[in-house]
């Protein structure tokens, strides 16, 4: 069983998020949820266990382009997703280049999770 | 970064073409994040600004394209949404309600931004807005194309609207 960080400004999402997973059959013990960047950040610090962050893009504070390039700058190789309606290639493209493992496009169906995330978990 | 080029080579939108990407959008985000099945009709003649009872999600674009793309939803159809995004009964005029309606709003942005820019970093969205309250308007001051298009949710109506601007 796996402990998800979610990192999304939309508490909304982050409940939709939570749900699908398990709607997904995905193999999830624990959910920790973060309204920006910086509270990803914190959430990690925290020295809580994550298997698996799933981060939105466009959020205040810190965005998730900078969110995944800060964790890789501290060492952490937990694979990040990018859930996010920034679907455009060249934004794909940073953020994989700063770290990211993936990305999902918003909306999307629990099937589409479990053919991204399955492999991860 | 490169802009789709059936975009990038029309200045001037039309009218359908406005309308089939906001009713793309917006059933694809009620069938796959709200699980309501929205039903889009023929555009409206003229805009509406003034709502009363409602509450209203938007997100503006800036860069190639500059515009704003608006949710406009009677108040018991938006707890209805929220309670089917959440799977949780939502009752009343909440943070929930208002973050729901700014969720949607954000992804109706991203859905028109795929289709204006492939590349996705010469048009930005903005953070969503939401209001509400018993009596408002929302005006846009500028002359720019504007689309709105009505939905049906069974006996329940709301409006998505778009107003563009290519930037020269």
């Amino acid at each position: 069983m796996a402990n998800i960080l979610i990192v999304d400004d939309s508490s909304t999402m982050r409940k939709i998020i939570s749900r699908s997973l398990r709607q997904a059959g995905l193999p999830v013990d624990e959910v920790f949820e973060a309204g920006d960047g910086i509270e990803g950040l914190n959430v990690l610090a925290s020295g809580k266990t994550v298997h698996l962050i799933l981060s939105d893009i466009n959020m205040p504070n810190m965005d998730g382009l900078e969110f995944v390039k800060t964790v890789r700058g501290n060492g952490n190789t937990v694979p990040i997703v990018m859930i996010t309606t920034e679907g455009g290639e060249e934004i794909i493209k940073e953020a994989l280049g700063n770290g990211a493992s993936d990305s999902i496009k918003k909306p999307f169906t629990p099937d589409q999770l479990q053919e991204k995330l399955g492999g991860l978990l | 970064m490169s802009l789709n080029s059936e975009i990038a080579a029309s200045k001037i939108f039309t009218e359908e073409q406005l309308a089939k990407y906001i009713i793309d959008a917006t059933q694809e985000v009620f069938s796959t994040m709200i699980m309501m099945d929205a039903s889009g009709d023929y555009p409206l003649r003229e805009p509406v600004n003034r709502f009363k009872c409602s509450i209203t999600g938007m997100v503006g674009f800036a860069g190639t394209y500059s515009g704003v793309i608006s949710i406009h939803c009677p108040v018991s159809l938006a707890l209805k949404i929220t309670s089917s995004m959440l799977g949780m009964e939502c009752d009343e005029v909440s943070e929930d309600l208002n973050d729901a309606i700014g969720e949607i709003a954000n992804m109706l942005g991203g859905g028109v931004k795929q289709v204006l820019s492939k590349g996705g970093l010469d048009v930005k969205l903005s953070i969503p807005t939401v209001i509400s309250g018993e009596d408002y308007t929302v005006n846009s001051l500028s002359d720019i194309d504007c689309v709105v298009i009505p939905f049906k949710i069974d006996d329940d109506k709301f409006l998505v609207g778009l107003t563009l601007k290519k930037e020269d």
